[in-house]
């Protein structure tokens, strides 16, 4: 009996899935070894009766109404693509205003405050060791009141302050 | 001025050039030449008429949409029928019904079953009819399991070797060898089953 490994180098054989010596191998064993040689011609004829007897199987649909089905989809599918990429189009828009719009607001923001800050403006006041009150910068409206010894901060806004 | 092409004796390339230039009805002429073997694969592989057909459907939108990237290295049908078998391939992995490699096919695969099964001589096809044959080899077909179909049709319907179909069911070569083999041994012994009952 042939091992399984041979079997399939048969199998490979008739395939045309083997290089030139091992086919030349292979030939010879089918052509001195009988079981080989007849499992040879078993998958040799499968083979070839499967390669011509493929059931031949027609679509149960006319050609007109199978065709509108894939041009609606087709339409379908281009319309949504279409709506998609005017959607990316729109919030790219958006998103290249909004990047060069949010870089410049930062930097009005850092020179207002660079510019409205006194020298000298902060201010630190210890009451003590461990309690503090901090204003940062004297038109600010806020305020923050530390104490270690209680373990707590305290900020004060001003929302009323001019 | 470009005359009018006459769709129905065009040749498929020339359908195709003017599909991909947005020619519906070239494609259309398309679709109509080379339905039916889209849809055979398809019901082939997935043993299921109304899937095959819906899956049919999308390959030919799918060529549609992608009829650009087709540079003609193979026919339109082969390039098409690419697209069928990619689609049923993928759904039948969603549907779990076609495994990869597993343990429980361990037996089958490394020579188990099919070792046991005598060889079939002499031919049972012989003096069958070509459609009672035909509707044999498809019964047939029918009794194997998923993974051992689909090689058996990649390789002896769509001529694909061992490498590429190793690829497409993301298997190895050895899987492959052991299926095709398996599988062809189970044809062959159904087909003489069928046979011997026939002449009792």
């Amino acid at each position: 009996m042939i091992n399984h490994e041979t079997e399939l180098k048969l199998q490979a054989y008739l395939d045309g899935e083997l290089s030139s010596g091992e086919a030349k191998a292979v030939e010879d064993l089918s052509t001195h070894d009988a079981d080989a040689r007849a499992l040879f011609e078993e998958l040799k004829l499968t083979k070839s009766v499967l390669a011509e007897n493929e059931l031949e199987v027609r679509l149960p649909e006319s050609r007109g109404f199978y065709w509108s089905k894939i041009q609606r989809q087709i339409e379908r599918e281009e319309k949504g693509r279409a709506t998609e990429q005017t959607e990316t189009a729109a919030s790219s828009w958006w998103l290249r205003f909004l990047a060069p719009a949010g870089a410049l607001a930062v930097l009005v923001v850092l020179v207002v405050v660079a510019l409205r800050a006194p020298k000298g403006a902060e201010t630190l006041v210890a009451l003590d060791g461990s309690h503090e009150i901090e204003t940062p910068l004297e038109e600010t409206s806020s305020f923050s009141f530390q104490s270690e010894a209680a373990g707590m901060t305290v900020v004060w806004v001003d929302s009323h302050r001019e | 001025m470009s005359r009018k092409l006459d769709y129905p004796s065009a040749a498929d390339d020339v359908l195709v050039k003017a599909a991909q230039k947005a020619d519906m009805q070239a494609f259309e002429e398309l679709v109509a030449r080379h339905r039916d073997k889209i849809y055979a694969r398809a019901v082939s592989m997935m043993r299921n008429e109304e899937e095959a057909a819906d899956l049919s459907q999308e390959a030919w939108v799918k060529a549609w949409q992608r009829l650009k990237q087709f540079q003609g290295e193979a026919s339109f049908v082969t390039w098409m029928t690419r697209i069928i078998i990619n689609l049923c391939l993928d759904q039948l992995r969603k549907q779990k019904r076609l495994r990869a490699e597993s343990i429980e096919q361990l037996d089958e695969e490394s020579g188990g079953v099919e070792r046991q099964m005598p060889v079939v001589t002499p031919n049972p096809t012989e003096r069958m009819e070509r459609g009672e044959l035909r509707q044999r080899i498809d019964e047939a077909l029918g009794k194997l399991s998923c993974e051992h179909r689909t090689v058996l049709i990649l390789h002896e319907f769509e001529e694909l070797e061992y490498k590429e179909i190793a690829k497409r069911m993301q298997c190895s070569i050895g899987t492959v060898m052991s299926r095709l083999f398996y599988a062809r041994r189970k044809i062959a012994t159904l087909l003489a089953g069928w046979k011997r009952e026939e002449s009792r």
